[in-house]
This record gives structure tokens, sequence and C-alpha cells, in this order.
């Protein structure tokens, strides 16, 4: 008898070990939420094989190589474009190759239905930041946000100092506005389905009668959003990345122009940062806020692949990249903002908070929702 | 024991597999159709599936279910005119561009053909090595070098002058500066050296006898162009005509540099700029590519069916009497000097000057670095990468990549032609034979982007068909036509007897190919090694859609560096591949003899 139920112990141990092996990667994480620093070091160590990461920022392969060094990790690191790393994931998690443990990426709509919907990616909250990070910011977690801004040339006289984005839709601004094309970038895109929200809609119509002190009039367009789309796309000229739009913006010879790209841009060593005002800071300044959105801004998220073969290294990676260190490179220049609160804002630049009620955020499902319509919209101002 | 086959068609058969011909030809009949047919299928497949992300919203179907919707999107929807915009629209700009960039190239490069050939033009040596350069440079060269050279602050994005602008002060209008103009003339310059090569191996084939006859009668000279020269050239005008269009129609890098900034879309680019969010769209347009392109290999098969007559008369005439341009003579060569220095050399001197520039417009000496070639701790610029390219482990990565890929896909492309050359010949007129050509050539007409978006699909179905694997089967199958026909044409000349001295002597196939065929038509057969794999360094819009990562190779490297706005490095990349590409030919010339104009030329 006693044999049996040793036998029938072991049996027990040998089922409930190799249930515990086949344990998800979504369960490792839930479970290691409540981990302390020391216990997630101990888990990570104890893997082997290199540590992979995907991020759609070069920084990420900054961030990777630091965390390498600081726990003697082999690790691989990829920039990538978003396309490229669903379509990675997707090939790695279906064929069950060995791939990324860990992703970084931007695009909360296409990471709604294309990684978190299928259970490609899988979120982890570190213990260190629950306290730190806004709530809404936790589930997918969002590492930091970044910002486009309105940005204009302050050379010669017809300086455009707006405080109302119904001015970027008057004749003179014709020709005079710079956005890389939304069909180039999704972020870009995303943000202007928000606008056709009923919130932003409706934010567009009051400051619309704020600045002509009238009812606006929609005509074909079914609301305030999509007819100032329809209208500031029809006075853009479109550039194919953020990158050279600043650099040109930036140049004596593009006085009387302006635009609407990535605040970080302005660090970069190709840019002439004097001849550039930004809108939001200007505001800030004066008291005067550009009505009623001085740009938009959207979220970085970091996440587990499903199919993550150093699981707890990718844990104890998010944990590092959400501290101090780990932001640091994006930090240490304008323009990015982490999510958690215990990191200030650089110093010139505002704080997440200022931004957040100054700008356009995302709502992934609603983009989800309307992004067909407004894809097609946008396609008719794009000519 | 049941056997399907009597002893009669056994001994039949096997009298059949006891060619080595036929062994080729079945071979490479069932590869090609696996290569070609079945992921064209795939392809059609993929416009009626559902793909995860948004168009599971969009249809409210699950991944993997049949729809039409990506079919009525794109062909029948009316709102917003977006099958108009996102369609018809682009289709009429590709046959605007394809139409005029073909009428350019065979118009210039027939033109320097019959002066290269049939005048006593000056400089020939020079303008016939050079010439072949901008085909040999990747298509995006002169188009990013248009853009630097012309764009000024009243168009486009419009925030900086160019050279043109700012050295010369003069502005040229939109049209010249983006959108179809200079694409047409872009793609149209980049495909002139291969009509140039085409025609001019015909002309120089051609028996001159004809023309000489109608010398000695006295006919003018224009005459004789009219009624003699031009009728017989004018089968493979015709041919090269359609080449062209079809290269043309899937020109890619060109309309992204030159369209962009204007919104002017063609295919390609909508294709690129639906296939993230709606890859059923995206095949869509793919199938409508591939639809042209079939439509013109049956075309062209029609007019190549009845150039054989011509070519038939081939054997160089002794001696053609040049035609004397006299007065025109040296302005002549003078212009196409000028032109050639314009398309072929200027722009490798802006893109040395453009990488080594920290802000843009800035040619002051205060303002120049070689940080982007070796630099290190480049943090300070911040433009993605801390090393300049040359020291730089991704770079280096890639060059050595690009570089094992084209050497892989000259090697399989370039034997498989010589195989497929010899089989055809030696079976030709049989339908098995006229089969393996034709599907040996299809890939030539594929639109690149369209054959790249095939595999694709292909890849997602197929285990293990992925990175360098996929890569080498595309860039194989894509280039064979290249090489196939070289090697037809080289076994052409080959006379049989030499063959089958051999065969009765009891030499086996594979010693009769190695020690008598390969070593007597070297340089053609190597020709045919050395397109694929110069094609295969500068190519782009095949691999765009494939490669594991941008920093795969070093093409898409360069393209992503172009799309963060990360300029010079992206100078100073493009510059790498060109001369890589430069030195490949010129080695490969040099030590075997062979050439680009042999390979291609018929």
């Amino acid at each position: 008898m006693k044999k049996f139920v040793s036998l029938l112990l072991a049996l027990m141990l040998v089922l409930t070990s190799s249930f515990a092996m086949a344990e998800s990667v979504a369960d490792l994480a839930k479970a290691a939420e409540s981990m302390t620093h020391d216990e997630l070091v101990e888990k990570a160590l104890a893997e082997e094989g290199t540590f992979i990461v995907y991020g759609n920022t070069s920084r990420i392969v900054t961030a990777a190589e630091a965390f390498s060094a600081l726990y003697n990790i082999p690790f691989e690191g990829s920039n990538l474009k978003d396309a490229e790393i669903y379509t990675k994931l997707a090939n790695e998690i279906e064929g069950k190759a060995k791939g990324a443990d860990m992703v970084m990426i931007q695009d909360g709509a296409s990471l709604q239905s294309m990684a978190i919907d299928t259970g490609y990616l899988v979120n982890f909250v570190p213990a260190s930041v629950k306290a730190t990070v806004a709530e809404g910011d936790q589930n997918p977690l969002i590492h930091q946000f970044i910002n486009k801004v309105f940005i204009w040339n302050n050379k010669g006289e017809n300086v455009p100092a707006i405080t109302n984005v119904w001015q970027l839709t008057e004749p003179q601004y014709k020709g005079n506005i710079v956005f890389k094309a939304p069909d180039a970038e999704q972020v870009n895109m995303n943000f202007l389905v928000m606008l056709t929200s009923e919130e932003w809609s409706g934010k567009l119509a009051e400051a619309y009668k704020n600045l002509y002190g009238k009812e606006i009039e929609l005509g074909d367009c079914e609301n305030a959003g999509y007819k100032w789309i329809a209208e500031f796309l029809g006075n853009c000229v479109f550039g194919n990345s953020d990158t050279t739009l600043a650099e040109e913006l930036s140049q004596e010879t593009a006085a009387g122009k302006l635009g609407l790209f990535v605040l970080s841009k302005l660090r970069s060593s190709s840019v002439y940062t004097e001849n550039l005002t930004v809108g939001q800071y200007l505001a800030s300044e004066t008291g005067t806020a550009i009505e009623p959105f001085s740009g938009f801004m959207y979220p970085m998220y970091a996440m587990l692949s499903s199919n993550a073969s150093r699981p707890y290294t990718a844990m104890l990676f998010i944990e590092y990249l959400m501290g101090a260190d780990g932001f640091h490179p994006w930090g240490k220049s304008i323009g990015a903002y982490s999510t958690n609160t215990a990191i200030a804002p650089l110093e010139g630049d505002l704080a997440l908070d200022v931004w957040k009620s100054s700008l356009v955020m995302e709502d992934p499902e609603y983009i989800l929702d309307n992004y067909e319509d407004v894809y097609s919209f946008v396609t008719m101002y794009l000519q | 024991m049941l056997n399907p086959f009597s002893s009669r068609q056994r001994a039949r058969l096997r009298a059949f597999f006891s060619k080595p011909a036929n062994i080729i030809l079945v071979v490479f009949f069932v590869a090609l159709c696996f290569l070609t047919l079945y992921p064209l299928i795939l392809l059609f497949l993929e416009t009626v599936t559902v793909h995860a992300g948004k168009e599971m919203r969009a249809t409210k179907l699950g991944a993997g279910s049949l729809t039409l919707y990506s079919l009525e999107r794109i062909f029948a929807t009316a709102k917003n005119s977006y099958s108009s915009l996102t369609f018809y629209e682009p289709l009429m700009n590709t046959m605007a561009v394809a139409i005029t960039a073909s009428m350019i190239s065979i118009i210039f490069g027939g033109s320097v053909a019959w002066l290269i050939t049939r005048t006593n033009l000056k400089f020939k040596k020079f303008i016939s090595t050079v010439f072949v350069f901008p085909y040999i440079m990747p298509a995006w060269t002169l188009a990013t070098f248009w853009q630097t050279f012309f764009k000024n602050v009243n168009v486009g994005a419009g925030t900086s002058n160019g050279i043109m602008a700012s050295v010369f002060g003069v502005y040229m209008p939109e049209w010249f500066v983006y959108g179809y103009f200079p694409i047409s003339l872009v793609i149209g310059l980049h495909y002139a050296p291969f009509a140039y090569i085409l025609i001019g191996g015909i002309l120089r084939n051609m028996d001159a006898n004809l023309e000489e006859a109608a010398t000695i009668l006295k006919t003018p000279r224009w005459r004789v162009m009219l009624r003699i020269t031009l009728p017989i050239v004018k089968p493979a005008l015709l041919s090269t005509l359609l080449l062209v269009f079809s290269s043309a129609m899937s020109a890619y890098s060109v309309p992204v540099f030159l369209g962009s900034p204007v919104r002017y879309y063609v295919l390609s680019t909508k294709m690129m700029s639906l296939i993230n969010n709606y890859p059923g769209q995206g095949y869509v347009i793919a199938a409508v590519m591939i639809i042209f392109g079939v439509t013109i290999l049956a075309v062209n098969q029609r007019i190549t069916g009845s150039r054989k007559s011509y070519t038939t008369v081939t054997g160089k005439s002794s001696q053609i009497s040049l035609v004397n341009l006299r007065k025109l003579n040296v302005p002549i060569a003078v212009i196409l000097t000028v032109i050639l220095l314009m398309v072929a050399v200027v722009p490798l001197l802006t893109f040395a000057m453009e990488s080594v520039i920290i802000k843009a417009g800035d040619y002051s000496l205060s303002n120049m670095t070689l940080d982007f070639w070796i630099g290190t701790n480049l943090d300070y610029l911040d433009q993605g990468d801390s090393t300049g390219i040359l020291l730089s482990a991704k770079v280096l990565k890639a060059l050595g990549f690009s570089l094992l890929l084209a050497i892989t896909c000259s090697v399989i492309a370039g034997t498989s032609g010589v195989l497929v050359g010899y089989g055809i010949v030696k079976r030709r007129g049989s339908k098995l034979a006229t089969a393996v050509s034709n599907l040996s050539f299809f890939p030539y007409l594929m639109p690149s982007l369209a054959f790249g978006a095939i595999y694709l699909a292909m890849s997602t179905r197929i285990p293990g068909l992925q990175g360098f694997v996929v890569l080498a089967l595309i860039g194989s199958v894509k280039y064979l036509p290249f090489a196939s026909r070289s090697g037809v044409n080289a076994m052409l000349q080959l006379s049989g007897e030499i063959e089958e001295a051999a065969v009765i002597v009891g030499v086996p196939w594979y010693k009769r190919m190695l020690r008598i065929l390969f070593p007597i038509q070297k340089s053609s057969f190597l020709s045919g090694y050395l397109l694929p794999m110069v094609s295969c360094m500068r190519e782009l819009s095949l691999f765009v859609l494939l490669v594991p990562t941008s920093n795969t190779l070093l093409t898409t490297m360069l393209m992503q560096y172009s799309e963060k706005g990360w300029a010079q490095f992206g100078n100073a990349i493009n510059l790498l591949i060109i001369v890589v590409v430069l030195l490949v030919n010129f080695l490969v010339n040099k030590l075997t003899g062979a050439s680009i104009d042999k390979g291609v030329g018929g």
C-alpha cells in the first residue's frame, strides 16, 4: 500500500511538473507580476540561449546592449518596421521556431488586431512600476509616449504662429504645411482617424466657432473632424520621413512654413534647431494654447512574445526598460515621455500630463472600428 | 503485377529518358511549373482570403475565410472614389509611364546602337562602355540624383533648394521635378542600355549584304535606313519595347522617390502602401500586374516567332561601310559624352558629396565630415548608427549577405541556363522544348514586386521557405530568363557534329558538357552567370517583401535609411552598392571575357 501511495505521488509529481513545463508564457507572466527584482534576475539567469528583441525604434538595440552588459546575457537586437515585426512573429509562432522574446512596437490599433487578438504578444507589468504607471497605461503596457507637434519656421516676416488649428485650413497655408504622408506612417493615419471621433469632432466644431464666431457648415462631411481633415490635407505637402521634414523645415529657405512631425527630431545634428519654434512650448510660455490641440501623441508598447524561449529574461528586460537606466536611450533628449512617473521629464521639456491634455491621443478600438472609412476618405486628399 | 505501361510504351519511355536533353527538359518543366505556376495559383487565392488584422474588422470574418472584399474594394467601390483613386488612376499612370519610358529607351538606345554599329562616330569605345552603366547601376540612382539636383522651394515639400536652384539660380517647374515626366525619363534612361544591347546585337549580327546591295545601287542613305535596316530590326524593336514596357510597369523605387512627394501613384507604389493594412487588396493589384505581364508574353511570343526568320540570315558580313557623319560627328559625340557623364558619372560624385556633409545644402568645408564612412561614436549625429558604414558590422554583414545571395543566384540561374539552353536546342521544335522555353522566360515578365508578393504568399504556407532560401530561390528563378537566353544562343551557335563525335566514341554526357561544349562557348555561358549576379546585387523590388529584416540586404537597408531620412548614411551605402557592382562587372569581364551585353544580346 505504501508503495502504491508513493508511486501515485511520484506520478502526480511527474504530471504536475510536465504540466508546469507546458505552462504558457502568459501564465508565467501573470505569476511573475508579483515577483521581486531579485527573483526575476535569478529566473532570468537560469535561462539559456540568446535573448532576442525586436523593436521599431533604433534605440531598442542600444538599450538591449546595456542590459546585456549588466547581466551578462547574450542578446540579438533588431530594429524592424512594424509590418516586418508582425510577419516575423506570425512565422515564428505558427512555425514554433526560435524567435523574439520581447517586442517594442507602436500603433496600438495594429497591435490589437495583429498581435493581441491573435495571442502573439503577452502583457507583463513588473511589480516595480505597478504603482507609478497610470492604470490606463498598463494593459497593454506602454513604455513611453512620443509626440508629433506643430512646429514652424520662425524666420522671415510671415511666421505661422497659429493659435487655432482651423487657421491651417485657410488659403494662405496652401502648400506651406509639411506632414509625413499618412499612408506612409500608421500613427499619422491613426491621428486622423481619432479626429473623426465624437470627442474630437466636437472640440473641432467648438474651435471653429471660437475662431470665426459662427457655427461650422459641414457640407458633405460627416462631422467637423472629417471637414478639418479634408481642408488640412488639402493644404499639406507630404514628405516621406520626419527627419527630412525637420531638416528641410529648419532651413532659412523654408520661412513661412509649418510642419506636424516628431518633436524628438529637433535633437538631430542636421537640423537648424534655432530656426524652429514649437507651438506648444510657445503656448505654455504665453498661456495661449493652440485650440483644440497642438499635435498628437502615440504610445510605444513593450510586450513579451508568447513564443519566448527566455521569458523571464524578457520580463527582466521590460522591468529594466521601465526604469531610469532603461529609458535613458530615449529620455536623454526631448520628445519621449516615460509612463513611469518616477522618471521626470527632461529639463526644458514639458511633463507627460501637460502633453496628454493638449494632444490627440490614440484609442485603438475606435481606430479599428473606423479605419476603413477614414482611410478611404483620406485617400481622396492624398492626390 | 499491375503495370500501366505496355512493354512498347516502356521501351519508348526508356528511349526517351536515355537522352540527357529529355531528362533536363522534364526536370525543368516540373520545377518551373512548381516555381511559377503554383505560386501564381496561391496569389489568386490570397486575393479572396481574409488576412489577420484590419481585413478581419472590415469583413467581420475570421482570418482565412473566403471573401470578395478585396476584389470589391479595388474594382468596384464608389464611395470616396476609392477604386478610382486606389486602382484606376494608378493604372492609368502606370500605363503612361511604361509607354513613355519604353519609347525613350527604344529611341535613345536604338539611336546609339545605330551610331555605334553603323557610323564612324568618335569616342565609340568610351560611349559603348559607359552607356551600359545606368543599366548596371540601381534604378533609383538616377531618381535620387534627379531629386537632389532639381528640387527647389517651389515644388513638392518645397523647403530647400537643390544644386540647380542654389548654384545656378534656376527653378524648374513641378512637372519637371516630380511626377510623370521625370519618372518616365529616368526609367527610360535606365533601360536604354537594354535597348542598346538588344538592337545593337541585331545590327551587329545582321547580314549587311542587303544594305550594301542597296548602296551599290545608289539608294540614298535614308531610304536604306527606312526600307531595309528598320524592317529588319523591327521585330527586335517591338520585342525590346515590350520587355522594357514590362520592366517599367513594375518599377518601384523610381516612383517612390520621384512620385510620392507629389502623390503621383503607380500600381507598384499603391500596392506597397496597401500591403501592410490590407494585404488582400495589395495582392489584387499584384495579380493585375501579372495578367499584364502574361499578355505581353503572349504578344512577344508572336513577334519573336516571326523574328526567327530574320535571324536565320545571320553570319556576319565581312565588311560594312560605315556611314560618314562628317561635320556632325564631333557634335554628336560630344553631346552623347556629356549626356553619359550626366547620367553615369555626375550622380556618383553627388552621392560622394552628399555623404560627407552634415547639414543639407551647406557645402562649406566646416560642414563636412568623413564620419558617415569611417567615424565611431556617432551618437551626436543622431542618425541611428553610431559607426561609419565601412566600420559598421551591420553594413558589412549586409554586404556579405548581398554578395553571397548574388553569387548563389548567379550559380543556380547560370547553370540552369546552360542546361535549359542545351535541352531546348537539342529538342528544338518539340512541344516540351517550347513549353520549357516559355516557362523559363515567364519570370521575366512577372513584375518583380508582384513576383515577390507571390513568393511571400508561398513562404507563409511552406515551412522552411524563409530567409536566405526564399531569396535565393526567387532570385534564381527571376534571373533564369537572362541565363537561359544566353544558354540557348550559345548552343545555337554550336554545330551538332562537335558533340556527335564525342557521342560516337562513348564520352559520357557530363564530360561532353564540361570538356567540349562549355569550354568552346565559355564567354557566352559566363555572361549568363554575370547578368544574374549584377542584377541581384542591385535588386530591390524583388526582395523587399521577402527579406527577414530591412538590414538583410544592402538595397533594403538603403531603402530603410531613406525612409528614416538618414540621408548621408544612405548616400554612402548607395555609393558602396554601385562601386561593388561596377567592380564585380569589371573583374568578371577582365577575368573571363564575359560581359553584360553578351548576356542580353541576341
